[in-house]
């Protein structure tokens, strides 16, 4: 049961190649990258510029057979270099998931051999990094379209850290309750948690003030 | 006769009721039975509390699996009378099981005021004693005693379904003692913290 | 369907639109139970941060504690010994077994079968005695340390774990004759919440869901770590019908995955190098000390790692004051985050009766969703 590993590291050099001879000149980088522990197969980075970014996120889909949006998630670098103040992380898969073939009234099982896996069929990890320079509003065009699993990541890293995401359609607030105030976002750095070198955060510290129309009244 | 504003009601039943029960009560004192009762009813009353205690089916964190664990067949709380309601009108006790969050603050004041009289409040693990591990977070309260009035705490993270049962066993010594105060008039009778005793 | 609700499997609200029976629309709403535990990870040691990750989905922990572990051991670039790796591989497959049967136990009584309850709980003993024995307590283990695990296998762990898989094989079959047996388990689950693969993987939705769509992919082939790709097993695949995989198929693909993971643990207790037995060796005590200098600024750690509800993530990015003692930022995939909004789609066009059947069968576990 195994994926051969020259097979997955063709893949990978290849995927890198193609998106260096493609995408080189607008800036991006890619590479073949290692993770040092743990997985076994090698995973393609690739540093993207932000003007970009929605038209390379087509490119892995539709070209590179990226077909699952894994993660996308954001860092608040406030000492970071002056190029990448705000960073966008992206994770997708290559996981070539085919609907099972129909025959005759019945499903066909899509069973695939690991062993004999190659080029564009062995699934592959991408790594995107996007770097966003210093500003007070950090925007990064949405995904949406592209992956309908990048929508509620999108509405998880807003909702968090504060990037928007031009073009996304119904951006609300996840996670924190609906009434949280505008502009907040814990996970930026400014904001400490609780009994370390804590400022509040706002005014309601434990925030558990009742709806006002319920005061006084017992059901 | 049609007149509209006639009772038509054959006798004024509060008249009969205030007769016989004023009869009724003189007599009953004078032989020295009505306390005899009342204090036999109350008894009955309280036993009945304590040995039935519906707790709700509110599931919010890991604590949660282990009160589905006490209601498994290992650790069997229904032996004890505790069986879970899911509405909120139909039950006696309030088991908080996990932290809460501020979205959740409001939703758990209602349960609570939900519950009719008499209801006890147990805070089982620790993020609902104080926060828990989570006392640091942004979104997290530092207890449920901050909205709610506990009557038992539980500690442990999660307590170990032997521990819950133990929970209710306090519990029941509480009612015991205090009978069926309202939770409001409850604030001078120090929770009962398990494993103390 | 608000937050207190027997069928949410959890505390989450759906806002359910109907037209008479029939759903027409869903909103789900979560966030009830979010502790902000990306937050509260900054400011604590890496061998903390594996207590929070227990938390994160109870119903599994050791899946999400190793999760984190892969990650972090990528960041911090530290190797770890083979017995240790097949000593995970046995805590996590028994912890998938132990995960599945909460599920089977909560999903059961959603249809009306309250028998199944009783006995998946109590299957689930057996599997939470196991891991008593490994990890110390009885939900939230903190089993593995970076570089290895929290201690050897204790005194006679392989011939206790040999029977009570055994048995667990036994049982398994009676739960799942009694289940498929029943004329009334079988038609609130076949037939309804119908979802195609590559719809599925399009909206983020991994792990068992999309192997009951007729395809294997597994994250522990595709990808693989630690010892999956030497021990015998398969991956469990079910043969859905032309409209998409449903409720009964996701059921049936995690009875069989629960064999697998069963077949898994005997034969890594087989595979162990140096014998099943206890057998003490020394690891190496300084190995946090060593890693502060590893985890700057610019390195990163992530781990794709097949959870029992699909595949999560953990992305750890180095750097800040605090390099090498805490994480700079640390972010959490869950994948029923991104399941639970695709489950109330599936529900349109359903009755509301089926809405039980729809969201069980995904396996909702609202810790990891709001972390």
């Amino acid at each position: 049961m195994k994926i051969l590993e020259e097979y997955a590291e063709e893949s990978a050099q290849q995927v890198v190649d193609a998106a260096s001879t493609r995408w080189g000149g607008a800036g991006l980088d890619a590479e073949v990258r290692h993770h040092k522990s743990g997985m076994k197969r090698p995973y393609v980075f690739i540093n993207c510029p932000k003007n970009h970014w929605r038209a390379v996120a087509k490119w892995l889909r539709f070209e590179m057979g990226a077909d699952h949006c894994s993660m996308i998630t954001g860092t608040h670098w406030p000492e970071g270099s002056d190029e990448k103040k705000w960073e966008v992380v992206v994770h997708l898969m290559r996981m070539n998931v085919i609907n099972p073939p129909e025959r005759g009234g019945w499903t066909e099982q899509v069973i695939r051999d690991p062993s004999i896996l190659q080029d564009n069929d062995v699934p592959m990890e991408f790594e995107i990094s996007i770097s966003i320079p210093d500003t007070r509003n950090p925007t990064v065009q949405s995904v949406q379209e592209v992956w309908m699993g990048a929508d509620w990541n999108e509405k998880e890293t807003w909702d968090l850290v504060g990037i928007e995401f031009e073009g996304h359609q119904g951006m609300r607030r996840v996670l924190q309750p609906h009434d949280t105030p505008v502009g907040f976002h814990p996970l930026q750095k400014e904001h400490k948690i609780r009994y370390h070198d804590s400022e509040i955060m706002y005014d309601d510290p434990q925030g558990f003030g009742r709806k006002p129309a319920d005061d006084g009244k017992v059901k | 006769m049609s007149d509209e504003t006639q009772n038509y009601a054959v006798f004024n039943s509060q008249a009969l009721i205030d007769t016989v029960g004023d009869s009724a009560s003189a007599g009953l004192e004078a032989s020295r039975l009505k306390k005899f009762i009342s204090v036999l009813g109350g008894r009955f009353f309280n036993w009945g509390q304590r040995k039935s205690l519906f707790p709700l089916h509110l599931g919010i964190k890991c604590c949660a699996l282990e009160m589905a664990a006490a209601g498994g067949s290992r650790f069997d709380a229904e032996r004890f009378g505790v069986f879970f309601r899911s509405s909120p009108r139909q039950c006696d006790v309030m088991l908080v099981n996990g932290p809460i969050s501020k979205k959740f603050a409001d939703p758990i004041v209602r349960l609570w005021e939900q519950m009719p009289e008499p209801k006890w409040c147990i805070a089982m693990g620790e993020c609902a004693i104080s926060g828990g591990p989570y006392y640091q977070s942004y979104n997290i309260l530092e207890g449920v005693d901050t909205i709610i009035p506990v009557d038992v705490y539980i500690p442990g993270c999660p307590p170990r379904p032997e521990a819950l049962i133990d929970g209710f066993q306090h519990l029941r010594k509480k009612i015991m003692r205090i009978g069926t105060t309202p939770s409001t008039v409850r604030d001078d009778d120090a929770p009962i913290i398990v494993g103390d005793q | 369907m608000g937050p207190q609700h027997p069928m949410t499997h959890g505390l989450w609200t759906l806002k359910v639109k109907v037209d008479g029976e029939t759903v027409v629309d869903t909103v789900p709403d979560l966030g009830y139970i979010h502790r902000g535990v990306e937050k509260i990870c900054e400011s604590r040691d890496f061998t903390k941060i594996t207590t929070y990750c227990d938390r994160l989905c109870y119903a599994s922990a050791n899946t999400w504690a190793h999760s984190y572990i892969y990650a972090a051991e990528d960041l911090l670039e530290v190797e770890v010994p083979a017995r240790a790796e097949h000593i995970r591989v046995i805590a996590v497959e028994l912890q998938r077994i132990a995960s599945h049967l909460m599920w089977l136990g909560a999903f059961c009584p959603d249809i009306g079968n309250l028998t199944a309850f009783v006995w998946c709980l109590r299957e689930r003993e057996m599997m939470m005695d196991l891991l008593q024995e490994l990890g110390g307590s009885r939900l939230h283990y903190n089993f593995p340390r970076i570089g290895g695990v929290k201690r050897d296998l204790p005194i006679g762990f392989a011939m206790r774990a040999r029977a009570k898989l055994n048995l667990f094989l036994d049982r398994i079959q009676e739960t799942e004759q009694m289940l498929d047996e029943s004329t009334v388990f079988l038609v609130r689950t076949q037939g309804v919440g119908y979802a195609k693969p590559e719809e599925m993987v399009n909206h983020g939705v991994t792990g068992p869901n999309v192997r009951a769509g007729g395809v294997n992919y597994d994250i522990r082939w595709a990808h693989p770590y630690s010892v999956y790709d030497e021990l015998d097993w398969d991956v469990s695949v079910e043969r859905p019908s032309i409209k998409g995989a449903d409720c009964y198929d996701r059921y049936r693909v995690r009875v069989d995955e629960m064999r697998q993971s069963a077949r898994m643990c005997l034969d890594a207790l087989d595979k162990m190098p140096g014998g099943a037995e206890t057998h003490y060796s020394e690891g190496d005590p300084m190995i946090l000390t060593k890693a502060r200098e590893r985890a700057e600024e610019g390195k990163t750690g992530f781990h794709h790692f097949e959870d029992s509800r699909g595949e999560s993530m953990f992305y750890l990015a180095g750097g800040g004051e605090q390099r090498g003692k805490h994480p700079y930022r640390i972010s959490i995939r869950s994948p029923m985050f991104i399941t639970i909004p695709y489950a109330a789609r599936c529900m349109i066009g359903h009755k509301v009766a089926d809405i039980p059947a729809i969201m069980g069968s995904f396996d909702p576990c609202i810790g990891e969703t709001d972390r």
